[in-house]
């Protein structure tokens, strides 16, 4: 009883030093609850979706999913004869067939694009019964005919859309403008699919182009009729070509997507909060030790009277419980704040997501508050031991600090050995044949080679904040040197500190030249291989009047097609392989440049010819010459000789099969060719720039797909990685931000630690001026310990992860300087910035007050 | 009221006065109203110039804060100290802050010296702080009658308490200031380590001519004073010249007896 009303007092007597690492605890818990809560709520967003939008039953073509498109870009469908077919089964009350097409672009009068930028599609369909269940119709009424469509609400207010307003729908069947008669609003939160509607025998005209199709049936029970048993009695009358789903079963493939998705941004920023807790565990160390070094003789006078080393142990333990407690438990409030400040974000970044759907399930708040604890209590721990250490008789010593934590040979040799090890795991990475062999190499040296630092880091101290003293403070004279002898006084605290920073800039620093050599390497390759002047994509594969429009845009040499083809492989050996076939015109042999090992390339496109990757060649033993039985998917099968093998050692199209368009034509019908999945196009000589406009002007009306020319590509797909560096800088700033706090932290104890030195500096002279200029400079030089191990950490992480990658193409390494730079300048400012309130308060301090002798 | 101030205010020679600082109906208080404290009533002192004075007397008469005041390490609730000609009454944080780094000498009872720093260091330290260049002959002249220079390079967990009280009185004179104070400085020492540090106190008046101020309740420390004055209630009630240790534990008993019986 007693240990716990002391571990109370001493708590709350402390409760200012303890605050930083509360703050600490809560950052990491409120992230991990808000991760929790967020990712929670859009689950909860897309149950309530997909269970009001199915129907009882729900009869599709066996094939079809609901994520992709077939290969010729229609969705794939069903006779309407069906529906009738459906209704004669027991226990039908109503049965409809629906046309739902998810590739389709929908513009309006400017050619802006009506669907969500972020991943969510645009659906087109006919409005039916079904759609009443999760839809009503709130203005103008539901399309009839073939110029009418209905939109969805969200939709209509994001882009200011009115009744009477016109849209172009395109597809692959071409495009088609409607007027807009109604507008429909979700009765459950979209979370941002835009959605237009037109009549039956529109949608089947416009998106399926057979009046006689649908692509899905939607079948409700009668009263009294379970979904399964309706299931059953549907697929007796149907033959076994259907895929026949209850509207739970259809809830939960629709889920899949979603799940794996969100597991993905779920796991990701689980994974950041665990890198703050990381940081975490230093700063409560470090608050821990210095707690504990201060009240060293209080602690010797309590076991001098009778307390065993066991309860002077628990009595630091329990204070760290209540500091997780109260640090968790703010924590999770905070989390919830952070859940919907990340809706918010999302919301203006076009998603819709209403707090209403705020979903916190017991178990968020419980695992908050556990981790929470329990790492406080784990980080707490050495110094809770080395409390219980504290003999007697230091209550009997002088008062002031304890011998100062000196770091020891032992630490310095497992250190070594653990860094020794990292590096050797860094090094037999980097010089892996296998890719998936290196990466477990890469993790381990990752993770060796951070231990060993963070153990060695102590050690290190000593010399690098020597070096930077040296280099930096010395024209602060006396002061200088004070401040460099005490950042080296504690050289386990300069180091747990230093280590915190560490964690966070090593990651920035392996992840931006990770980057940077993604995108030089990219550069490098675009510049050796694609001949191409400019390359035209988007997220919906181009439609055949996007194809025309290219290829009648004027100044152009050649337009190349690019077509992806499912296709079942089988060679010499009789082996199997379906990764399908890549159809181009011949003329891609000179807008992607590839390396071929054996035959040309320009063969390849001749007459019932192909070329295959050499690995498939290897894995095969396939040569030129030999033929390849080459199944096309809806269409028949080919023999194909094989005229060259490209070298796979490129980033680009690695292992792709190329044959002509013309090949293709032979086997595969030409309902079933797929559209351009990318096209690339030359410029006639000299002709460039004029050839650039126009072909952007001729693709004004498409602006699903980017023209790009080749210096806009590269700038395209370094401002797409910049971004999701950003991003991950982004999330990482957590970490930083609590390493930050651990430096404020770290200097705070100090200077209360320091009162007495303090105190006698001012008295014999030191102005205030000097002495904050003093604790500015301690905590400059830490934060740049810290940065200086981080980068450089990060930089061989990041140097390695590039040499593993040059298997996969990653060939350039490229370290960011600049950026390296101005994270290590940053640094020094964020140095600056820390030392702020304790500077401030050191200050402040009352001479007298730091002299008295107690 | 009450008054130390029995030296007569010229006599020196040169422009320097005699009296190195003085205070006049220096009164300091705590606290207001009912829970008001008043450590120091209307006191008026001169200190000689080239002495070496001791301030003795029983636990809170306000002999530390009186030290305080003089040596502008605490403001006064009212009345004048001068260091010199210097009025630091009313000086502002920055020039109290030069006035003790340039013109004053300090020793702690404890906890003198820097941790960080080696003994030469700490001894310089004063000097470093304001941008000086130490004199090199002083120094090496005060380091040798402290009698430390095989020491210089150790750090202070290094040292014995008497050694590291010998730095903390030879940083004092190192940078020549007008005057030292001292509180308790042999207070944590042993009879002869205290008695080390004394007798080169007062080596230092009668060979380098150097002013000091000590506050001790110790009667040996007091006799190696010029003069002793005694504080009792915040009031300078008595005052001795060439103390002997025997004489100002007599003239304490004294105190002790009337304080009892009054």
């Amino acid at each position: 009883m007693t240990v716990l009303k002391t571990s109370m007092r001493n708590f709350f007597a402390h409760k200012g030093r303890m605050a930083l690492s509360a703050v600490a605890v809560l950052l990491s818990v409120a992230f991990v609850c808000g991760t929790l809560v967020f990712t929670d709520t859009m689950n909860t967003t897309f149950d309530k979706l997909f269970a009001t939008t199915a129907s009882d039953v729900t009869v599709a073509p066996r094939t079809a999913k609901s994520d992709d498109t077939p290969q010729n870009g229609k969705p794939e469908s069903l006779p309407a004869s069906t529906v009738q077919q459906v209704t004669k089964a027991d226990g039908v009350k109503s049965a409809e067939g629906a046309v739902s097409s998810m590739n389709v672009t929908v513009v309006d009068r400017d050619n802006k694009n009506m669907g969500a930028s972020g991943g969510a599609p645009t659906i087109a369909g006919n409005w039916t019964r079904n759609d009443l269940r999760s839809m009503e119709i709130t203005s103008g009424h539901a399309p009839r005919g073939p110029t009418e469509l209905m939109v969805d609400a969200d939709t209509a207010e994001k882009h200011h859309l009115e009744l009477g307003d016109e849209l172009r729908t395109i597809s692959v069947t071409g495009d088609f403008t409607a007027k807009i008669v109604g507008i429909a609003t979700f009765k459950v939160t979209n979370p941002g699919a835009a959605v237009v509607y037109f009549d039956t025998p529109t949608a089947q005209r416009e998106l399926l182009g057979a009046t006689d199709r649908f692509t899905q049936v939607y079948v409700n029970a009668a009263t009294g009729v379970s979904d399964t048993q309706l299931k059953r009695n549907v697929a007796q009358t149907l033959d076994g070509t259907y895929k026949i789903q209850t509207a739970k079963e259809n809830a939960d493939e629709n889920r899949e997507g979603v799940d794996s998705f969100m597991g993905v941004i779920k796991y990701a920023m689980l994974g950041f909060a665990g890198i703050a807790f990381l940081v975490g565990i230093f700063l409560i160390i470090n608050t821990f030790s210095m707690l504990v070094a201060q009240r060293t003789r209080e602690i010797g006078l309590m076991r001098a009277v009778g307390s065993s080393r066991g309860q002077v142990n628990r009595s630091v333990l329990v204070e760290a419980t209540l500091l997780g407690v109260v640090g968790s438990i703010l924590g999770v409030g905070a989390g919830v704040g952070i859940a919907i400040g990340l809706m918010k974000l999302m919301s203006a970044a076009g998603m819709n997501l209403s707090t209403d759907d705020l979903t916190i399930k017991a178990t968020t708040p419980i695992a908050g508050v556990l981790l929470g604890v329990v790492v406080t209590v784990l980080a707490a721990y050495l110094p809770a031991r080395r409390a219980g250490k504290v003999s007697p008789m230091a209550a009997l010593r002088d008062a002031g600090t304890p011998a100062d934590g000196k770091a020891g040979l032992v630490r310095g040799l497992i250190g070594l050995v653990l860094t020794g090890a990292g590096g050797f795991a860094l090094y037999t990475a980097g010089t892996a044949d296998k890719a998936s062999e290196g990466s477990l190499m890469l993790a381990a040296g990752v993770v060796l080679t951070l231990i060993g630092f963070v153990v060695i880091g102590p050690l290190l101290a000593g010399g690098v904040v020597r070096v930077l003293s040296a280099v930096l403070l010395r024209g602060f004279g006396p002061v200088g040197r004070m401040a460099e002898r005490n950042a080296l006084r504690n050289p386990r605290r300069t180091g747990a500190t230093g280590a915190a920073l560490m964690i966070g800039l090593a990651l920035v620093a392996c992840l931006s030249v990770v980057g940077s050599s993604m995108v030089a390497s990219a550069t490098s390759e675009l510049d050796k291989s694609v001949g191409a002047d400019f390359i035209v994509q988007g997220n919906q594969r181009i439609v055949p009047q996007a194809e025309k429009a290219m290829q009648d845009s004027p100044g152009l040499a050649h337009v190349t097609r690019y077509k992806e083809l499912l296709a079942t492989l089988t060679s010499p050996d009789g082996k199997k392989d379906d990764s399908g076939v890549t159809a181009a015109d011949p003329t891609y042999a000179q807008d992607l440049r590839r390396v071929t090992t054996a035959g040309t390339l320009t063969a390849a496109y001749g007459k019932d010819a192909m070329s295959v990757g050499s690995d498939y060649a290897k894995a095969h033993g396939v040569h030129v010459g030999d033929t390849i039985d080459v199944a096309f998917k809806g269409g028949e099968t080919a023999k194909l000789k094989v005229a060259a093998i490209t070298d796979d050692d490129s980033a680009l199209d690695q292992g792709a099969r190329y044959i002509s368009i013309e090949t293709m034509r032979k086997y595969v019908p030409a309902d079933q060719i797929p559209p351009n999945t990318i096209m690339f196009a030359k410029a006639e000589a000299g002709q460039s720039e004029q050839a650039y406009a126009a072909l952007k002007k001729s693709l004004h009306d498409y602006p699903q797909y980017q023209v790009r020319d080749q210096t806009d590509y590269k700038q395209e797909l370094k401002d797409q990685i910049g971004q999701l560096l950003n991003m991950v800088y982004g999330l990482l700033a957590l970490a930083i931000i609590v390493a930050v706090l651990g430096v404020v932290n770290t200097l705070a104890l100090s200077v209360v630690e320091r009162t007495r030195e303090i105190g006698l500096m001012r008295a014999i002279g030191l102005s205030r001026r000097q002495l904050r200029r003093m604790i500015r400079m301690e905590s400059v030089v830490i934060a740049l310990f810290g940065a200086l191990l981080g980068l450089g950490l990060g930089m061989g992480w990041g140097a390695t992860a590039q040499k593993l990658l040059a298997l996969e193409g990653l060939k350039v390494l490229e370290i960011p300087w600049p950026t390296i730079i101005a994270v290590f300048v940053g640094s020094a400012f964020v140095g600056l910035l820390a030392a702020l309130i304790p500077a401030f308060r050191a200050g402040r301090m009352n001479v007298l007050n730091a002299i008295a002798t107690d | 009221m009450t008054s130390a101030v029995t030296i007569t205010r010229h006599g020196g020679t040169g422009g320097r006065t005699a009296v190195a600082a003085r205070a006049r109906q220096v009164v300091k208080a705590y606290g207001s109203g009912e829970t008001r404290v008043v450590a120091l009533d209307h006191v008026d002192v001169d200190i000689a110039r080239g002495q070496f004075t001791a301030i003795m007397g029983p636990s809170g008469s306000g002999k530390s804060t009186l030290m305080h005041c003089l040596a502008g390490l605490d403001t006064v609730t009212s009345g004048q100290i001068h260091l010199d000609e210097t009025e630091i009454t009313g000086l502002k944080d920055k020039k109290l802050t030069q006035l003790r780094r340039d013109r004053i000498g300090f020793i702690f009872q404890a906890f003198n010296l820097l941790p960080t720093l080696n003994a030469l260091e700490n001894i310089t330290l004063p000097m470093d702080i304001a941008g000086r260049k130490p004199d090199k002959a002083w120094l090496g002249r005060v380091v040798d009658t402290v009698g430390l220079s095989e020491r210089l390079k150790h750090r202070p967990t290094q040292l014995s308490g008497g050694q590291q009280q010998r730095v903390a009185v030879a940083r004092a004179l190192a940078a020549r200031p007008e005057i030292i104070f001292g509180d308790e400085p042999t207070g944590n020492l042993d009879s002869r380590a205290g008695a080390e540090v004394l007798s080169f106190l007062r080596r230092s008046v009668d060979e380098l001519g150097q002013t000091i101020v000590m506050v001790t309740h110790d009667p040996v420390a007091a006799s190696y004073a010029d003069r002793v004055l005694y504080l009792a209630d915040g009031r300078i009630v008595d005052e001795m010249y060439k103390p002997t240790a025997e004489a100002v534990l007599d003239r304490m008993k004294d105190f002790d007896a009337r304080g009892r019986t009054s």
